[in-house]
């Protein structure tokens, strides 16, 4: 399906990521939004406020955060696309609300604008470092997935995709930008509507009287239907069948969590996306993402003026996390380099999936500013000599 | 027999009849008769229909209905001690 022109600000703009992630959202469909606006995020819904009248939705400013983020979900079960926006602060009361959109299937996007932390932290300042919070955040054994925009043009770009993907698997979607990203200006080209491809809402074509609200039909994820409808359904963050009755047996809890877990798993390859660059002949590969990656280009191309053999590995999907192409990678280079905006988080991961068949060097960073392009070339010549 | 019951507590509800609404079997029907706060509860039209889902008592806002599932056996035994044990 292409996008409803309405929503499309087709043209060539000079506009932040915070600007371009609202103008994503709006090119994908999104005609709602809850949220307790916070910096550095504030701007994606200052300018969908703006915006949505205009085509026809609204923003609703909510007391806090976890409103926000149950609003959002109730504005997608009466039949919108609806996203939220928020920072690391609101994030964490979010959790409680991402573990229900995961197990109740609600089609949403989470926006996180990540700054310093913990706690207020540095509201002003960049930091990735809640990329374990998007994963582990919630309680209870859930998948969601996650993107990691590294320009303005990213953020309109891939707003669009974590909408996509959100509708495609009924899951929710963490749109992992960080402040520097979101405040920096920068082109961003927004094509016609006609060349932007929107997956719409699955909803189902069932009758009121065969509806199975978590019915599959052997896939993995069900149709929707929307409330108003006339179908009479129950939505509950209870163990449920396939009715949506609570049902909390073992083996009801069995089949529902292993399916919520699946349907991301077994798609991970579809799901997957990242960016390479001269990893053909690489004995060290840079593992970058966000604004991150950005510097990390740099120092890879002071290292390749030395002659060092270093390649690029841009994570665009944070989760799933693409094991099997770290996995690929071990098998054939020495060492991976990680630079992050935290202490350690993603380099777990890279670390888990090499599996020691490659050495792993972390290059942290606690926020507040980007990393040096030097700090990252030391690491690149550290794990050269290893 | 009835597969199901459905309980009333006329006394919590404001007749803002979701369960007459989404009951997938109507059963119920908002009686005229008055609560002390001057709503129509509802009342069971269908008593053989219901199915003890109790959908009606997930959406009630105020915990005024519920429905469960009857014993059919304990049913039967009733009806047959009622019955005098006459085959």
């Amino acid at each position: 399906m292409k996008a409803d022109p309405h929503g499309v600000l087709t043209g060539t703009h000079f506009i932040d990521g915070d600007h371009a992630c609202c103008e994503g959202a709006l090119a994908a469909g999104a005609r709602f939004a809850a949220g307790y606006p916070i910096t550095p995020s504030t701007e994606v819904v200052e300018r969908f406020a703006a915006r949505v009248p205009l085509v026809g939705g609204c923003f609703i400013q909510m007391e806090d955060e976890l409103a926000a983020s149950i609003a959002l979900q109730g504005g997608v079960w009466g039949g919108a696309k609806a996203f939220t926006v928020t920072s690391g602060p609101g994030f964490s009361l979010m959790m409680e609300h991402i573990g229900y959109a995961a197990m109740t299937e609600t089609p949403c996007v989470f926006v996180d604008v990540q700054r310093g932390g913990p706690s207020t932290g540095l509201p002003t300042l960049p930091a990735q470092a809640d990329m374990m919070q998007a994963r582990w955040g919630s309680h209870g054994d859930y998948e969601i997935i996650a993107l990691c925009p590294n320009s303005p043009q990213e953020c309109f770009d891939l707003t669009i995709k974590a909408f996509n993907l959100a509708e495609e698997f009924r899951v929710p979607v963490m749109f992992m930008m960080d402040e520097v990203v979101g405040h920096m200006t920068e082109k961003v080209i927004i094509p016609p509507a006609e060349q932007i491809e929107v997956v719409p809402r699955k909803h189902t074509r069932k009758s009121i009287e065969d509806y199975l609200p978590y019915g599959t039909n052997g896939d993995m994820v069900p149709e929707m239907a929307h409330a108003g409808e006339g179908y009479k359904f129950h939505v509950t963050g209870l163990t449920h069948d396939e009715r949506g009755y609570p049902n909390m047996t073992p083996q009801t809890q069995d089949k529902l969590v292993k399916r919520l877990q699946n349907k991301i798993r077994n798609a991970a390859d579809r799901i997957c996306l990242f960016e390479e660059d001269r990893l053909q002949d690489a004995d060290v590969v840079v593992v970058s993402y966000g604004i991150t990656s950005r510097v990390a280009q740099r120092a890879i191309d002071l290292a390749r003026e030395r002659n060092l053999k270093v390649g690029k590995l841009r994570l665009i999907t944070a989760w799933p996390f693409p094991d099997k192409k770290i996995v690929e990678l071990a098998a054939r280079v020495k060492a991976f380099v990680v630079p992050e905006l935290n202490l350690g988080q993603m380099v777990r991961e890279v670390e888990r999936a090499a599996s020691g068949k490659a050495r792993t060097f972390a290059v942290p960073h606690a926020g507040g500013g980007v990393h040096k392009p030097e700090e990252i070339l030391n690491a690149i010549v550290e794990a050269s000599r290893c | 027999m009835a597969k199901g019951r459905v309980s009333i507590v006329v006394e919590r509800c404001k007749a803002c009849g979701f369960c007459v609404e989404f009951c997938p079997t109507h059963v119920l029907a908002l009686s005229s008769a008055f609560n002390s706060k001057g709503y129509h509860p509802p009342h069971v039209v269908h008593p053989e229909k219901c199915s003890g889902c109790d959908l009606c008592g997930m959406y009630c806002p105020d915990f005024a209905i519920y429905g469960t599932k009857a014993d059919l056996k304990s049913e039967a035994a009733k009806a047959e001690k009622a019955s005098g044990g006459a085959k």
